[in-house]
């Protein structure tokens, strides 16, 4: 009885809905229409092109070449970072002195802003000056030219970006490993299972849940990269890191060029959708209470 | 032996995480002179705080209180919205299950690349006039804030009692009174917590400050940021300083914030 009310339903919801319609409904549409259309910039003519600038986007080099460093990006860095946060999750899950301390603290990078990741990096990336070329040297290693070798760049940002987000993944694998029922792993550990042995066939597939949602987040998350790319290497040397999001950016408000920034904005938005529908069905099951 | 293994290997582990932010602080406190010529020396000779003092010097404390003001508004705004309608989504019954097409769809405009809506959002703030103005940068930050917050207090209000808001509704509490008196006392701690995300989401926002803002005077700190290092290569005192003094509510909450991470970063998981 108490919360049956439609009228008082829409009153609570109404203005959620209008800042959504308006902010994210009517973005989305309007890039929906304009992905088939050709718009002039200046007298905002709009001409109905239907599946021309899709077929553009297939024929642009760049366009290709954004998509492979956007799907290469997304793979390496959060393969990395799920497999990295999984190793952690393992040695935490463990008691060792100072772990009360180390735990806060391991976290910090992702407290981090992504601008403030960037400028530490770029610094450590620094030819003459940076830290990393310092270490290589003292090694007897060559130098790197870690932004500026097209062959490396992309993975340098994905170690900053595994930097900075490891411990998202971390934190995710470490409460399913906390989830674990004692008995089960104390059973484990009596049977005289191998430590390696254990842990591939009774834990990992007691956190195989968790693991695959730290790298569907991580994925979503890293198929966006703009910022990361934006600061460090504008998307160079030539298209070495040129991503989806830059490509839109470009086509947006570089080149003016509406239909092509909405085409392929339309493309970057399928994939997105299709990643969280997959998450959603993972998190999302069960209904009210 | 092997604990002692243990210990040392995660050790070395953390210590290779906060490397970074350990050199940047050491930075932020290194003299011009010393930040090029110490080579990989970590610690400064001299603490010095002359970056700090040049930073002072310029907009940078102006344009903390733009970033701080422009996502407490965007922050304050979600918050409202979203309370009234995470608690319609948790209580009430909905027809031909809307409410989970309503999540989800929230939940799409959460994940996705904020770039997809940029160009028609920049048509519509245009139109409103509010290019180059905190109001438009408030507004634009509904993207991330709004959906956000509206998944993050769902946990938070679902795990408020029925028992005591029906108790009040006996007593003769209409809707509001009991959201007022009974809901928003109960969750205050969610509120706070969902706050503080929310605030981090917009201090940090990089992609819309940059296409909706034009004016120096009127940047948001990660903007200075990105603008500092693409125009002065190696003034790294003064840019760590900056990153630091940026940087340091999230540091200092981040003992705090732990235990709300994972709802946090992650929306609908516990």
């Amino acid at each position: 009885m108490l919360f049956e009310s439609r009228k008082q339903l829409t009153l609570l919801l109404l203005p959620a809905l209008l800042i959504l319609g308006a902010l994210t409904l009517y973005p989305i549409l309007s890039v929906l229409v304009n992905a088939f259309g050709s718009v002039d910039y200046a007298s905002k003519h709009y001409l109905f092109v239907g599946l021309d600038n899709f077929r553009e986007l297939l024929d642009d080099f760049f366009f290709i070449a954004a998509v492979k460093n956007t799907f290469m990006f997304t793979v390496v860095a959060s393969c990395a970072q799920v497999l990295l946060g999984l190793w952690l999750a393992v040695l935490f899950h463990r008691q060792f002195p100072g772990r009360r301390f180390a735990l806060p603290v391991i976290i910090y990078p992702m407290m981090l802003s992504t601008l403030v990741c960037s400028s530490i990096w770029r610094s450590w990336y620094h030819y003459d000056f940076g830290l990393l070329n310092t270490v290589l040297t003292w090694l007897g290693l060559p130098a790197q030219e870690w932004l500026f070798n097209p062959d490396l760049a992309l993975y340098s940002i994905a170690l900053v970006d595994t930097w900075q987000w490891t411990p998202m993944a971390f934190l995710i694998i470490l409460a399913g490993l906390q989830s674990i029922p004692k008995d089960i792993s104390e059973a484990a550990m009596v049977d005289g299972a191998r430590p390696l042995r254990a842990f591939m066939h009774i834990t990992l597939p007691l956190i195989q849940k968790q693991v695959m949602l730290a790298f569907l987040l991580r994925s979503i998350d890293t198929f966006k990269l703009f910022d990361k790319v934006y600061v460090m290497t504008g998307g160079g040397p030539g298209n070495a890191t040129e991503t989806l999001s830059m490509f839109v950016y470009k086509y947006g408000f570089r080149f003016f060029n509406l239909g092509m920034a909405s085409a392929s904005a339309l493309v970057m938005l399928l994939i997105s959708m299709a990643m969280t529908l997959l998450y959603a069905r993972k998190v999302m099951k069960g209904g009210k209470q | 032996m092997r604990r002692y293994l243990h210990g040392l290997t995660v050790w070395m582990m953390v210590g290779l995480f906060v490397l970074p932010v350990v050199w940047m602080v050491a930075t932020a406190f290194k003299s011009p002179g010393e930040i090029l010529n110490a080579g990989a020396r970590l610690w400064p000779e001299q603490l010095s705080l002359s970056a700090f003092e040049r930073l002072l010097a310029g907009e940078f404390p102006l344009l903390i209180g733009n970033t701080l003001m422009i996502a407490l508004m965007a922050t304050g705004l979600s918050l409202l919205v979203s309370f009234f309608s995470a608690y319609a989504l948790v209580r009430y019954r909905f027809p031909a299950k809307l409410d989970r097409a309503f999540l989800l769809a929230v939940l799409v405009i959460k994940m996705m690349p904020p770039i997809v809506v940029a160009t028609p959002l920049y048509s519509l703030i245009n139109q409103l006039g509010l290019l180059n103005t905190k109001l438009g940068l408030v507004l634009c930050y509904q993207v991330y804030t709004l959906p956000f917050c509206i998944w993050m207090l769902l946990g938070f209000i679902r795990d408020i009692p029925l028992e005591i808001e029906e108790a009040a509704a006996m007593d003769g509490a209409h809707l509001f009174k009991r959201l007022g008196f009974v809901v928003f006392p109960l969750c205050a701690p969610g509120l706070v917590a969902t706050a503080i995300f929310s605030i981090i989401l917009g201090w940090n926002e990089f992609l819309f400050s940059l296409l909706f803002i034009h004016t120096p005077d009127k940047f948001t700190i990660p903007l200075y940021l990105a603008n500092f290092m693409t125009e002065d290569g190696t003034a790294w005192g003064e840019l760590m300083a900056a990153g630091l003094v940026s940087s340091l509510p999230m540091l200092a909450l981040a003992g705090y914030m732990q235990r709300f991470l994972l709802r946090g970063f992650s929306l609908g998981l516990k």
